[in-house]
């Protein structure tokens, strides 16, 4: 019974961990940007939606919504002000930019919202309710509900919208794309939108089921790039898949060996999907 | 290399060893740590700038150095040149253990797979009973800042002669093959595997002895410290602030950030990683082939060079 309540629990929690590698993937896919700051983002819409729920009493579910329009807003004028300067620079200079807005959004985050630890808590946060002699907890439940529909969502603009249709050509040839009339400005921007709005909604799921800090950054990110990397870069269904190996993943492991080797676990698995299949696992890039 | 230019590095040599005699002690461990960051950035400029390959499994390198030294110094009581040697040995080997599967993967999925190794290390470091657990190392105290410090030097101008020969030599025009077009390389007769596992034994070598410089200095290793990622980062920012693929790019990246940081800590000190983090990014808008490129632009072409720098890479 042990066995399954855990393998519940890292299954819901999974499916955040898959929402928040979908907006890295999108971005990784199309741009060819490995946004270091994306736990950033994540931590950002999470003290969004905190703020909305705590001073305008708005519900946090009803608040992912905001958060998500303010952080692809956000986002958009970031790509169109400053990546689109360097985006075709060296891989190494796209690190080196995102890890540095990592550091100076984490610092902002720091100077604005105190290091204090932040839970986003409604009335629901704490229920949950039985199932076959399991335990459900209600909000995690909702976060891993969410992350499918955005999935899904994601997955019905990518393959059945026109943007889809230009995000997708320019992420396979900008040239041709551009000949076909895409404004690569615009689109890359609206890409790395929708990317940090997939983060935001995440971040107010995640400040339901832990805690909000500015650090929470940096492992998120490690976090939704290993997931990414599993996931492959184009559907978001076996993004947010694999979002629930990893979550599964460290749950047993977390149960089994101890905490502590909760990232060896994940990034073990990385680096044996690597080094045993390189060819499929780079098929996807 | 002209003449005068040699002159100016050798004088700049003397004086930076001179420092400890007419230095103020905060300025001598200010440099001790400033020189190290110039060895680490400069060992991963070889296998990230020259080879292409953006490693982030040199902190493994660096922990094993760190550990090398300490173990040997602590538990079987060996002398400091000893330990150096031991931390050497064990990041070179693991260099090459690593190095042949790990080197089959490229870019984002070999920068991953690296970081991966460097997580997995620490854990593994925290179980080992010999490496002190969790709890960590202390090793014999000794209060000679000038002797690390003129060490660092001297590993400094070995590890920046080192990568001068790589610039020059057959083994160098390899790596750079490699780094452009891998299979053009090994089409046109490059070894790569060999080179590439070179390159990466060779960063672990320079790493790994400031590793154990750095463990004796401040007599205290633990896991977390040891395979601390971020310090992979810091190597990586400089080295790409100063120029990837230069002789003296990855030391004046160093040296620049390290002061910068010092003074931002020193004028301003609770918004001073917030400003770290603004000057990397005006550093890769403004230059994004690093410090060392923008100076020869300039000196070819005038202030010009600036702006068409910037607008190379926009879309």
């Amino acid at each position: 019974m042990l066995l399954a309540q855990i393998i519940v629990n890292g299954v819901l929690l999974g499916g955040l961990y898959g929402l928040m590698a979908l907006g890295m993937a999108l971005v990784w896919g199309v741009l060819n940007i490995v946004n270091l700051a994306h736990g950033a983002f994540v931590m950002l819409g999470g003290y969004i939606v905190y703020y909305l729920f705590t001073t305008l009493g708005i519900d946090p579910l009803a608040a992912l919504p905001i958060a998500m329009a303010l952080m692809f807003a956000f986002g958009y004028l970031l790509q169109y002000v400053v990546l689109n300067q360097i985006i075709r620079s060296a891989m190494l200079n796209t690190l080196l930019i995102t890890f540095g807005l990592d550091v100076v959004l984490t610092y902002l985050a720091q100077l604005g919202f105190s290091a204090d630890f932040r839970t986003i808590a409604p009335s629901y946060a704490g229920a949950n309710f039985g199932l076959l002699g399991i335990t459900v907890p209600v909000a995690p439940l909702a976060a891993f509900a969410i992350a499918w529909l955005l999935a899904g969502l994601t997955w019905l603009l990518l393959n059945r919208l026109p943007l889809g249709r230009a995000i997708r050509a320019t992420a396979q040839n900008l040239v041709a794309a551009r000949l076909y009339g895409v404004n690569p400005r615009r689109l890359y921007a609206v890409t790395f939108g929708i990317g940090a709005a997939l983060a935001g909604a995440s971040g107010g799921l995640y400040g339901m089921i832990s805690h909000l800090s500015p650090y929470v950054g940096a492992p998120l990110t490690a976090k939704a790039f290993v997931i990414a990397v599993i996931g492959g870069l184009h559907n978001p269904f076996a993004v947010v898949a694999s979002g629930l190996i990893i979550g599964i993943a460290e749950s047993l492991a977390a149960l089994y060996v101890g905490p502590t080797y909760a990232n060896v676990i994940s990034f073990g698995l990385l680096v044996l999907i690597l080094v045993l299949r390189p060819s499929r696992a780079l098929r996807a890039a | 290399m002209r003449p005068r230019f040699v002159i100016l590095l050798v004088a700049v040599t003397a004086l930076l060893a001179i420092v400890p005699i007419v230095g103020s002690p905060v300025m001598v461990q200010f440099g001790i740590s400033t020189l190290l960051f110039a060895v680490l950035a400069q060992s991963w400029n070889i296998i990230g700038g020259f080879t292409g390959y953006p490693s982030f499994g040199n902190s493994v390198f660096y922990g094993l150095g760190v550990y090398g030294t300490a173990i040997a110094m602590a538990k079987f009581s060996l002398p400091f040149g000893v330990g150096l040697v031991c931390g050497a040995i064990l990041a070179m080997l693991c260099a090459l253990l690593i190095g042949l599967p790990v080197l089959r993967l490229r870019g984002q999925y070999f920068a991953i797979a690296t970081l991966g190794l460097s997580v997995a290390m620490a854990a593994v470091f925290s179980n080992i009973e010999i490496a002190g657990a969790n709890i960590g190392l202390i090793l014999p105290l000794t209060r000679a800042d000038g002797m690390f410090y003129e060490l660092s030097l001297g590993l400094l101008v070995a590890c920046v002669l080192c990568v001068f020969w790589i610039s020059r030599s057959r083994f160098g025009m390899g790596l750079i093959a490699i780094r452009e077009d891998e299979h053009a390389a090994a089409s046109m007769g490059v070894n790569t595997t060999l080179y590439k596992t070179m390159a990466l034994v060779l960063s672990a070598l320079f790493t790994s002895i400031a590793g154990g410089i750095h463990a004796y200095f401040i007599t205290f290793v633990d896991p977390a410290s040891a395979f601390d990622s971020t310090l992979n980062v810091r190597m990586v920012i400089m080295t790409v602030f100063g120029g990837p693929g230069t002789v003296l790019g990855p030391v004046v990246g160093a040296f620049v950030l390290s002061a910068v940081y010092e003074l931002l800590a020193n004028w301003i000190s609770t918004a001073a990683a917030l400003l770290f983090g603004v000057v990397i990014v005006v550093a890769v808008i403004f230059m994004p082939r690093g410090i060392a490129d923008l100076a020869a632009g300039i000196r070819r072409q005038g202030i010009s060079y600036l702006l068409q720098n910037i607008r190379r890479y926009r879309l």
